[in-house]
């Protein structure tokens, strides 16, 4: 048969989406804190007393509503990391974060959910450790959203050192 | 169980990276005709279709209304399923239930991806949260790095163990003539790859396939009298995490997180001590070495803090005492939306000995299978040779 | 509720946006390198069930055989339903208002959506003749038939 008989035709589409999301009655009053005045507010289960955020309204595991607020320092202690090598893009703007960079979970003191932010640190395993205590930077005023994004990114406490351990 | 249940055929695509000679529907009726060849059925018979695959992947919406001739539902009763990773054996799942309710004998169950089609890293965004992490979503790279990370910190573990198992999975696939990524691979050969996001190289993820997996699932009465190897889905139990919360990548978290509440039940509803010499294969969901290493831990195979030993010690080589993925695994082969299918499937053919030259060299009585999807959850089966087993 | 002030409730606007790429396969490329080509239609004839389909298959609908021929449809046709479009829709290739038509090529059993244009909405009726208008720029999609117009 003739070549043109396995020619495999492609038929390529983009489909944009719109969204608009509710935020509902817990996360508005933790977006609008966290753009107007900065301020992270967590949630507190009554029986289990796991400090919940993103707050939301109900306890994943005990099925009661989560009454209490609980606000939280912007300190807190790194509880994972990775560097990445691969350009992350926001998918909500587009625009990629250039590698390599850290990207990790920070535990804010009183906190028992973690946080995943960029660390605005040197991608050096001597630099960044499990265990480093650390706080969060938010953007200014004027150019918060209302979204995770208000917080720039987690950097370390000054002053710190790299524990030693055995195998170094 | 109501009704006890039985898997009495199957098929597979060879999984690739292209599959530009075939369109979706054509993909899918290559796994379902292969199905029900080795099943020794035709489509008339068959009573349901379960279709397994994930919304908008392949970017088509509904695709099992527009799959029907490929699929050959047609007329025909039948749902979708749709669960991220595990899809292909919450498929397995749905088409068990249905016949061990007594409603149904004869079910087709199909998984498949498209992936060159779609945009999976566009819709997969779609499932971190958009009120509190979409603009930060880290990807399954970086998530998974997060576990190899906390790894490496808790127990000790080195980079090397997350080589010994990219490579193990990548010898086996080449005794699978279905893999996609059959790769004659060494311990140098991984730790020199490409880093993705550390400690995860590329050699460490596993591929972006092109594949579609079919089951016909029977009745007890069907399978005796139609199947010279039915091969018997005993137990059946999912566990969802709870989407907020990020620590099932802490190895050291205390929370009962999805691998390790499903794996308890399902152990408890069969009476299991000793997963490891209770089952004689196991088929893991594993999207990353690390996560096969923290799974041996979830599923008891070993203490915490153990897994690397075992793949240290070669115990879960494919003629080890604990063989995990002879197939090659996720890590060999993910066509997402059929991955989780082929590790039911692939503990199927160990068990009737079909698995060819990655058949495990043992009887194979019993085996376990898991499947995981974001936004963490894991569906597992436990599977056996007679139901006496 | 400790807390009692009053927040206006918040709203997040968001957009998705993915990128396709579908392959058309066996059948659908050897249809779509034919009307590319050679304006010629295919349809996928079923012996077994004496029906010829569009779009083309490589399996049947409703018996489950495997097709493999071609059989050359239209390139006339008959509208089987329409209607106007009236309304804006970013997905929409044209802008309203367009006339959307079902129409059954000659030698095919299923019908075969796409726009009618150089004809009034009122002139348009169930049972018309139509002909395709090849584009001059063909790319081996749907598209590279223009539209149909009334014989």
């Amino acid at each position: 048969m003739a070549t043109k008989d396995k020619e495999w035709i492609s038929i390529p589409m983009t489909v944009d989406v719109p969204y608009k999301f509710a935020a509902g009655e817990y996360m508005t009053k933790c977006l609008t804190e966290l753009r107007d005045s900065g301020r992270i507010f967590a949630v507190e289960c009554p029986k289990c007393k796991r400090v919940q955020l993103p707050p939301r309204i109900v306890c994943a595991e005990c099925h009661v509503k989560n009454e209490k607020w609980v606000e939280l320092p912007h300190e807190g202690t790194l509880m994972n990391f990775t560097i990445m090598y691969l350009p992350l893009t926001d998918p909500t703007t587009g625009k990629p974060h250039e590698p390599p960079f850290v990207y990790g979970s920070v535990r804010l003191d009183g906190a028992t959910s973690v946080l995943d932010h960029m660390v605005e640190v040197e991608p050096d395993m001597d630099k960044v450790w499990v265990g480093m205590r650390c706080r969060l930077v938010l953007r200014p005023k004027e150019e918060r959203i209302g979204d995770l994004s208000d917080i720039r990114y987690i950097e370390p406490l000054p002053g710190q050192k790299k524990p030693q351990t055995k195998s170094r | 169980m109501k009704r006890n249940v039985a898997i009495i055929g199957g098929g597979q695509t060879c999984h690739a990276a292209r599959r530009h000679d075939v369109d979706q529907a054509e993909m899918v009726n290559e796994a379902v005709r292969a199905a029900l060849k080795d099943a020794r059925m035709t489509m008339d018979e068959i009573d349901l279709v379960i279709l397994g695959n994930m919304e908008f992947f392949e970017g088509v919406h509904l695709t099992d209304c527009w799959l029907v001739h490929g699929t050959g539902a047609y007329g025909k009763q039948g749902v979708k399923i749709t669960t991220g990773g595990t899809v292909g054996a919450t498929a397995v799942c749905a088409g068990a239930h249905h016949v061990a309710s007594g409603l149904f004998d004869k079910v087709l169950c199909i998984g498949f991806e498209k992936q060159e089609e779609g945009d999976t890293g566009a819709i997969l965004s779609g499932v971190a949260n958009p009120l509190w992490g979409r603009s930060m979503a880290g990807a399954a790279v970086g998530y998974f790095a997060m576990m190899g990370s906390s790894y490496i910190a808790n127990w000790g573990a080195t980079e090397e163990h997350s080589a010994m198992v990219a490579v193990k999975a990548r010898q086996n696939a080449r005794k699978n003539k279905y893999a996609h990524l059959k790769l004659d691979i060494t311990i140098e050969d991984a730790l020199n790859s490409r880093m993705l996001a550390w400690p995860i190289r590329m050699l460490d993820m596993c591929p972006a396939s092109n594949g579609a997996c079919a089951m016909i699932l029977a009745d007890e009465k069907t399978a005796k009298s139609r199947c010279k190897k039915p091969v018997w889905i005993r137990a059946m139990d999912t566990a969802h995490n709870e989407q907020f919360e990020l620590d099932w990548r802490d190895v050291k978290t205390k929370r009962l997180i999805f691998s390790r509440a499903c794996a308890g039940r399902l152990y408890r509803k069969l009476g299991v001590d000793d997963p490891a010499k209770y089952f004689d294969v196991f088929e893991i969901y594993e999207p990353a070495t690390w996560a096969e290493l923290i799974w041996y831990e979830d599923l008891g195979l070993c203490g915490p803090g153990e897994g690397f030993r075992l793949i240290e010690q070669g115990k879960t080589n494919i003629d080890g005492p604990i063989p995990v993925n002879p197939s090659g695994g996720v890590l060999s082969t993910n066509c997402i939306g059929a991955s989780a299918m082929l590790r039911v499937w692939e503990a199927a053919l160990q068990i009737r000995g079909d698995a060819g030259e990655h058949q495990v060299p043992r009887d194979v009585r019993r085996a376990l299978t898991t499947a995981y999807g974001g936004t963490n959850w894991t569906v597992m089966t436990a599977l056996s040779k007679t139901l006496d087993d | 509720m400790e807390n009692k002030t009053e927040y206006k409730p918040f709203e997040v606007d968001q957009h998705l946006t993915a990128h396709g790429n579908y392959w058309a396969g066996k059948a659908g490329s050897r249809f779509y390198t034919a009307l590319r080509d050679r304006k010629k239609l295919l349809g996928s004839p079923c012996k077994a069930c004496n029906k010829v389909f569009w779009p083309p298959r490589s399996i049947c609908t409703f018996c489950f055989s495997e097709l493999k021929d071609v059989v050359e449809i239209g390139p006339l046709g008959t509208v089987e339903t329409f209607t106007l479009v009236t309304y804006a829709e970013p997905i929409h290739p044209r802008p309203a208002p367009f006339i959307y038509a079902v129409i059954r090529l000659d030698g095919a059993d299923t019908g075969m959506a796409h726009f009618l244009d150089e004809v009034e909405f009122g002139e348009v009726t169930i049972g018309m003749r139509v002909q395709p208008v090849f584009a001059k720029d063909r790319k081996g999609n749907i598209l590279d038939i223009q539209y149909f117009k009334p014989l």
